[in-house]
Parts: structure tokens; sequence; C-alpha cells
């Protein structure tokens, strides 16, 4: 069979079997707990308690501070200890609840409460979404409560479940599938109850064969649902590629999903769709990869939102002796840090731990035009002369060189014999575009 | 842990391919091509071969030291511009050549632009024309085993057969590195597995080179012409390993397309209709330069942008293709105006080109009143010239019979003979001459048609003291002598012009052969 796929994409080692045999661990936290009040794309959320107030498992303690924003729930009961500027992963310091964790787990009434979706009104399904702050967990964290509600519902006819996980290393999406298929195909269930004119579409890449059967199996008699294996490669699973490899449509940077008719949920997303309809239980919690051959004992653990990396990485052994670099995500994509004193977020999808550190290892030469970064760039741009326009920080001439196409996957990067930084040069002129498109209004 | 973590921008892993690898990938294809050249012409070849290589190194060196830049010798580049020269030279060159060839291409063609990545032009190839244009004699010497023969190009251009399978295996005449078509290919074909180069540029060079030789060809519809051209020259090397040279070749899909198109394009034209049999090198410096051109006018549409995208239409936007196809019909134009204007203009030149003729064949036959072919001295030419182009075994070292024509007095009745021999080893090129004999077989006179040798010294050859020598006699065979001549059969050389002497002693011996066997 041909496998759905998009053109360009690269081929790094999986690195996925380091944990994708070890089955989710429920880890419970000891100590303080930060929940950062952005941790989504959109505004920052708004506290809604106050140092020293007690809260409770699954209370809401922040509330979305705009449209395009998201509700922030408390993943323990405790007591608030400071609102402070904390860092986070992206090594900046960001407004944060910190919320002593008491070790009772108390919860809030409610919650667990069983709910048949099919009796509830699409309102009542988004309001449950939105209560349950839910947000992208694949890792860019837009709301998932905007994204249910396009403009027109009706011109939806995809229902895409991203199973790809085209991320190397990452293994939590997987493990879902294999420990909890029920909730995925039973959370796109409750998403193709908002969307009357849309198939279901659970996409895995062809790496994952007991994945892809578990699934088919819960679907086979589901008219609505099918499942389409995905070929293994990266970035499989960014929207874009994805959302071409399973409809053949193509969206650009100024686009959204919904403009060609798709809603694109991850699988850890849906799970939490899922549980916040039909369980009545808020997102308090999330799967993450620890991984790399920089820990002691890599797994994949079902952490409380909040939690520090540092104790993750305790709960698996702890970091090995010589470890170079530390990853809050996946190799391609994620981001390194400093310290492992940064909480886990909404969009944390693993913590990689390396013993070598590529980056530090290879010395940048001079570019021989090869032309690998044009082959394998997804957005069909040409990295080589968008660099060429970065270098001298010319903005002009990277917007007309469709550099805002750029999604940052890396593959050019990756890609590069002469070890050129591609990428970070990108990210560095897209935001130097975007900040003076803000600037001109 | 043992402080503080590491922290870059992702992504945080890279591809196991450097430059590095990638060049000496490179030099690691070119092994089968760079050892069947040595196999075939000795092991001089491969001195040839070492010098250019190492001056080519040495030259990146130096250049990088004395002008306070990071010494980069060892990434390879150097290596493989070193090994594409020497492969691109004749096997029997003086060693000087390589090492001037080396010292061009690193430091005029490479480093005065830029170095590594920002030269524009292939630098083996620029320091292949550049000498090709310098010492053209020395480098159109083709010498195996001592006898310097045709090329198969050359025989191929002089409406010869060439024979296919030892052109493809390679057991012919040509440059180190070019005879071997299979050994090229095998390379080829290690690099397109191991994803160095990509197919674009060398089928869609080959593929239409073969139809444009299909079609304007010598031998237009020919199949076996085509195979013939294909397995000929540098056209195979030159495909696989100089067009894909990644600084000198377009980036993008569209344009590696349009390349490829354009070189095997320009190459027909270059080989047809142009006064030298090869045209690669050309072809490939002159697209070479095209490549920024080529590149703006096929930049990709980025993704979601095409017409159509967003509702998932594979629409061909024929719009993106124009400026493409635009700059494909330009260059097509030119080169069917080219060939044309010479189809037009061909028969009015021979025309002129044999009244031309005419008058000189007049002055070497004063007793003739007109000349008509004859197909006893067609015959003899054919039945003198081997399949490689060598004639009567080398005999008369790299000569080649241009034509051969009876002489006819006024009544119609044959009274002796004109012949246009060239000699391929003139020290500045070929010496092409007009011979007349009498019935007796005597040279009547003679007049070069084509000399290109040293003023005052080769020069000397085209004075009456040194051609009268030749005239007058009835002899079967003439013999070189540094002293005075002892006899008719003996020619004096000119002195400080040994090499001129020799060929236009072998020229006119060859010609003597000729009507000699013709006669009997």
């Amino acid at each position: 069979m041909k496998l759905a796929t998009f053109k360009g994409g690269v081929h790094p080692d999986d690195g996925k079997r380091f944990s994708k045999d070890k089955p989710i661990q429920t880890y419970l936290p000891k100590g303080e707990l930060v929940f950062p009040l952005s941790q989504h794309i959109g505004a920052p959320a708004k506290p809604v308690v106050q140092k020293k107030d007690r809260v409770l498992m699954g209370q809401k303690i922040a509330q979305a501070g705009g449209f395009v924003s998201a509700d922030i729930v408390s993943s323990v009961s405790g007591t608030v200890k400071a609102i402070e500027p904390r860092l986070t992963v992206s090594g900046a310091k960001i407004d944060a609840i910190v919320i002593e964790n008491d070790g009772e787990y108390t919860p809030v009434e409610g919650i667990g409460k069983y709910r048949d979706y099919t009796k509830l009104t699409k309102q009542e399904i988004l309001d449950a979404v939105k209560e349950a702050g839910i947000v992208g967990l694949g890792g860019a964290g837009f709301p998932t409560h905007v994204k249910l509600m396009p403009k027109d519902p009706d011109a939806i006819d995809y229902v895409i479940v991203n199973g790809a996980e085209c991320e190397p290393y990452l293994t939590s999406d997987y493990r879902e599938m294999l420990e909890d298929p029920e909730h995925i195909v039973g959370g796109l269930k409750v998403m193709l109850q908002l969307f009357d004119n849309a198939k279901g579409v659970i996409a895995v890449e062809a790496n994952k064969p007991v994945g892809i059967k578990n699934l088919q199996e819960l679907v086979k008699n589901e008219s609505r649902i099918e499942v389409v294996p995905l070929k293994t490669k990266y970035p499989q699973g960014a929207e874009r590629n994805l959302i071409y490899a399973v409809t053949g449509r193509k969206i650009n940077s100024t686009k959204l999903p919904a403009d060609a008719g798709c809603i694109v949920d991850n699988v850890d997303t849906v799970i939490a769709i899922h549980m916040a309809v039909c369980e009545s239980t808020p997102l308090m919690r999330r799967i993450v990869t620890v991984t790399g051959d920089g820990i002691a004992q890599p797994g994949n653990f079902s952490v409380k939102i909040g939690t520090s990396f540092a104790e993750l990485a305790e709960a698996a052994g702890g970091l090995k002796e010589g470890v170079k670099k530390v990853i809050a995500g996946g190799p391609m994509m994620g981001m390194s840090i400093p310290s492992l004193d940064v909480p886990i977020v909404k969009t944390s999808s693993a913590l990689t731990c390396m013993m070598q550190d590529d980056v530090e290892r290879y010395e940048e030469t001079v570019c021989i035009r090869c032309g690998r970064c044009v082959q394998v760039c997804p957005s069909n741009i040409v990295p080589q002369k968008m660099m060429d326009a970065a270098m001298k920080y010319d903005t002009a001439e990277f917007v007309r060189l469709n550099g805002m196409e750029c999604c940052e996957c890396g593959s050019c990067t990756f890609a590069c014999p002469a070890r050129r930084p591609l990428t970070q040069a990108f990210r560095q002129m897209r935001q130097a575009v975007m900040a003076e498109r803000r600037k001109k209004g | 842990m043992n402080g503080f973590l590491n922290v870059s921008s992702s992504p945080h892993v890279r591809g196991a391919d450097s430059s590095r690898s990638i060049m000496y990938d490179v030099a690691l294809a070119l092994l089968p091509a760079t050892a069947f050249g040595v196999y075939r012409f000795g092991i001089y070849s491969l001195l040839v071969l070492l010098v250019s290589v190492g001056f080519a190194l040495l030259s990146e060196y130096m250049f990088q030291t004395l002008t306070n830049q990071k010494v980069t010798v060892s990434d390879g580049s150097a290596l493989v511009t070193g090994l594409l020269l020497g492969l691109n030279l004749p096997p029997t060159v003086p060693l000087w050549i390589p090492a001037l060839g080396s010292i061009f291409a690193v430091v005029f063609v490479k480093q005065f632009f830029g170095g590594l990545g920002q030269n524009f032009m292939n630098p083996a190839l620029g320091a292949r024309c550049f000498l090709l244009i310098s010492f053209t004699g020395i480098m159109s010497d083709y010498v195996v085993d001592g006898v310097s023969g045709a090329t198969p190009l050359a025989q191929l251009a002089s409406g010869q057969a060439v024979n296919l399978s030892s052109a493809f295996l390679g057991f012919t005449g040509g440059t180190i590195g070019e005879v071997s078509e299979l050994a090229v290919l095998i390379g080829g074909i290690y690099m397109l597995v191991k994803k160095i180069i990509t197919w674009e540029i060398p089928v869609l060079y080959l593929a239409s080179f073969a139809v444009f030789e299909l079609i304007f060809g010598a031998q237009s519809g020919d199949l076996a012409f085509v195979a013939a051209q294909l397995c000929s020259g540098g056209i195979m090397l030159g495909a696989f390993f100089m067009a894909t040279d990644y600084v000198t070749s377009p980036i993008t899909k569209k344009g590696k397309i349009l390349y490829g198109i354009l070189l095997g394009v320009l190459t027909g034209i270059l080989r047809t209709f142009g006064s030298s049999a090869e045209g690669v090198s050309y072809a490939i410096i002159i697209s070479n330069l095209l490549v920024p051109l080529i590149e703006k006018v096929t930049m990709p549409t980025a993704f979601g942008y095409a017409p159509g995208a967003l509702e998932g239409k594979k629409a061909v936007s024929i719009k993106s293709y124009m400026p493409a196809v635009k700059l494909c019909t330009i260059t097509l134009a030119a080169g069917l105006a080219l060939g044309g204007v010479y189809q037009l203009t061909k028969g009015p030149i021979e025309k002129a080109e044999l009244a031309a003729q005419a008058e000189a064949y007049a002055a070497v036959c004063p007793d003739a009143e007109s000349f008509d072919t004859d197909e006893k001295l067609e015959e003899t030419i054919a039945s003198l010239t081997a399949e490689d182009g060598t004639v009567a075994d080398g005999k008369f070292g790299n000569v080649v019979y241009e034509s051969a024509y009876a002489a006819l007095d006024a009544e119609g009745v044959q009274n002796g003979y004109v012949v246009n021999v060239t000699s391929k080893e003139g020290f500045g090129g070929d010496i092409t001459l007009s011979i007349g004999f009498d019935s007796e077989l005597a040279i009547t006179g003679m007049e070069f048609l084509a000399i290109s040798e040293t003023a005052g010294l080769g020069m000397r050859a085209t004075e009456d003291t040194f051609k009268d020598q030749y005239i007058g006699d009835a002899v079967e065979e003439f013999e070189l002598t540094k002293d005075a001549a002892k006899d008719d059969t003996q020619i004096q050389a000119m002195s400080g012009a040994t090499v001129t002497s020799t060929a236009v002693t072998n020229a006119v011996n060859a010609a003597l052969y000729l009507v000699n066997s013709a006669a009997e």
C-alpha cells in the first residue's frame, strides 16, 4: 500500500528505542508546582486566585485573558504560595502561580462525573473543552476550544487526529495508542459531534504498526472514522504536511487548517477532550517521554502539569554523569534548557537528555551550494538564499524569498553538510519581520 | 552533572554527511575512471594525476597561508578539483601542464572569487579551457601506446564509424578520465545511490544531447551515431562529475532540469557545428555563467501558494513555468538559428571552398586542367585508414587523409593526382598540405592549406628552400636528416624546427604512400 506523505523531509535517527516499550507510569509530585500564565498561544491567562488561597485539584486558578487564550487549572490541591515571575523552558521569566502541594489531591466537586456526549449540545461540548483549559498538546499550544469554533463548522469535512509522532525520541502518543486507544477514538467521536459533515481520520506513521492495528480494530465498525498510515518521515506530523498527506490540500502560513476544511488535533489533546467532555476532568496531566542516552531509566510518564522537570528526571533515575544537553521536547523542535528547574507545562511533550551535542561537536563551514536544504524543505522554499538574506539582516529580501513560510522544522539544518545554523537564523528573521509588522500595525 | 548544560537553537541533531565527507565520496566515485585511465595509458598518466592533485592542494595551501586565511586544504575540494583537471588532460602531456592548470584552477578560478562556494565557474574546467586555448597542440595530442591517434570524437567529426563497445569500455584515445564510459557510469551511479547528486542534471543532459544529435547531428536519425556520440569524448564524465558540481549548478529542482537540457543542447550545438569535435567543457562553463539567471527564473512556488492548492487540486500552474520555458525557448531558438544559418550557408561555403581549393590544386598540379573524384583513390583512403582513425598502422604518426582527386588534362585524361593530407603533430596544431603528383608520381608542387607553426622556426616550412626539397623526384618515401641531404630521398630538417619538419615529411610520405598504393 502506498503510504500518505508529503514532499521533502529528512530521516533523523528516531531514537524511539529508548522508551517505546516502557509503559506509562503515573508520577505524583512532591514539592511546589509552577503554573506559568502563558503556556499557550495567545494572551496570557489572568489569575483568579490570590496568594495563600487554598485550591483544590481541578480548580480553575487562571482565566483566559482574551478570545485566543486558555484557562489554567490546578493539578493538585494545596496553597497558593506565590504569584511571581518564574524561569520557564524558553529561558524567560514569566508570571506564574506557584502552588504548594498538600499531597491530598482533594478534587473539586463533580470531577470524574460521567457525561454522555451524544446528549450534549455543541455549545455544551465547546464549553466543557474551554473550561478544561485544553490547548494543543503536540507542542504549539493553540487553544483547542478556539480551534473547534471555525467560522463555518459545516465546511469542515476532515477532523484529523495527529498520531504521526514524527519528532524523534518521542513515544508518548505511541504508548497511548497501545494503552488507551479507546480514549483516542472516543475523543474523536466527541469532536465529530461538532462537525456534521466531517469524516474522522486518525493518521499514524507506519513505524507504529501495533498502534495502527489497535486503532483499526476499534474503528472497524465506525462508518465515519478511518485510520490512515503515513510514511515515516520527519516532519510528517507538522500540521501543513499532515493535512496535505491526508487530503492533498495545501495551506500556506496565511491560512488556517479550517480554511482547507480541516481540524487537526494531537493524540494527547484528543484524549484530553474526551476526558473533559465525558469524564468532567479538566486538563491536569499530560504524558511526557523522558528519554535519551543521558537519563538512567528512560520511560513514559503521566505527569501533573506544573511539576518541575528536575523532579521528573529524578523519577527516571536521574541524569547521567557528563550529560551535555537537555531538551524540553524532541531533538528537532524542542528547546534546550539550561537548568532542569523549570516547570512542565501543557506543551511539554518530552525531556530528551543527550550525552552528545551535535551542535557543539560540528564546526560550521562555508555553503557549498549542494542544494540539500532545498530538497528537504517541506515548505518548498530555498533556505540557501534565505540564509544569504539573513546574514545581511535583509528582512525585505527574506520576505520576498517566502521566508515567512518557514515552519522552523529544522530539516534544512539537519541536512546541511556545512552545518550552518539555518533554522536559528530563520527563527530570528521571522521574529524580526513579525516585530516590524506589529510596529506598522 | 558538571555544572552547565549546552543551550542552542533547535534542531539539536545533525545529519551524518559533512561537506568534507561528500568531497571524499566524489573522489571515491572518480576512482574507477582514474584506475582505468592509469591501466589504459600507463604509469605516466598516474604521474600527471599526481602532479595535478598535488599542485591543486599546494596552491590552495599557499594561497590561504599567504592571504592569512584559515587553511581548508583538508576539506577535499581542492583534491576533487585537481583530480578532475588531471582526468581531463591527455595522458602524455608534459608535467608542467597539470601543474600550471591546477594553479590556475585553484588560485584564479576559485580563490580569487572568494574560495569554496563562491566561484562562478567549475575550476577544473576553467583551467582545462585555459590550457586548451593556450596550448592547443599539446592539449589535443592524444597518444596511445606511443602513437598519436584520432579520438573517437575526431573520427565521428570526420564522418568515420566508431567501434561502440571499445568506446564504451574505454579502449580508445582521449583524456585520462573520459575514455571509459563504463568506469564513469559506475562512479555516477555510486553518487546517485549515495544521494550525492540528483538525477536531473546528468540524465537530462545526456537525454537532451541524444535528442539533439538525433535531429540535428551529422548523421541525423541514426541511433548508432547517437550512441557513438554518447560514448565518445567527455560527455559522460562531464554529465556526472562536472555539470553536477554543486557550486556551479542550480540548487532549485526546476533549475536543475533546465540546466541539464541547456547543457545537452549546447553540447550538441558545439559538437555538431563548432570548429572543434568536442564541446562538453565549453558547454558546461557557458552554462555555469547562466546559473544565477536560471535560479532566478526557477524559484519554486512556496507550499500552498499554487492556484487551487487549498482545494487539493493538482493544477499545474503554467504561469510558474513561464520564465523557465522562455529561457529554454530562447536557448533553443539560438541553437536552431545557428544550425539553420549553418545549413543555409553550407552549400555556398562549400562552393567557395572548392573554388579556392581548385586554385590551390592548380598551383600544385600545373599541368592539370580540371580535377575530379576518383573511386580508386577513395577506396584506397578507406583501406589505409583503420577503424580507430590510424593511417597505415601509424607509420606516419598522427596523419589524416582529408581528400584526394584525380588531375585531368584538357582532354579529360588523367595526368596526375592531388592529395590533401593533415598531420596532427605540428608544433602549433594541425598542418594541412595540398600535394600535387604527375603521372610518374613525382611531386609537382605543394601548398600549405593550414599551418600555425612558430614564426622564424617551423613557419619556414612554407618557404621554397624547404619545400623545393620534395619537388620533382619520384621517390617512395622521404627520409629526414639533420645534415645536408645526400640524395633525392633525403630531406634536410629545418634547424630548430624538428617537430615541424617531421610532421611535414610524415604528411608528404603519407600522400606518397596513398598514390603509390592507388596506382598499384
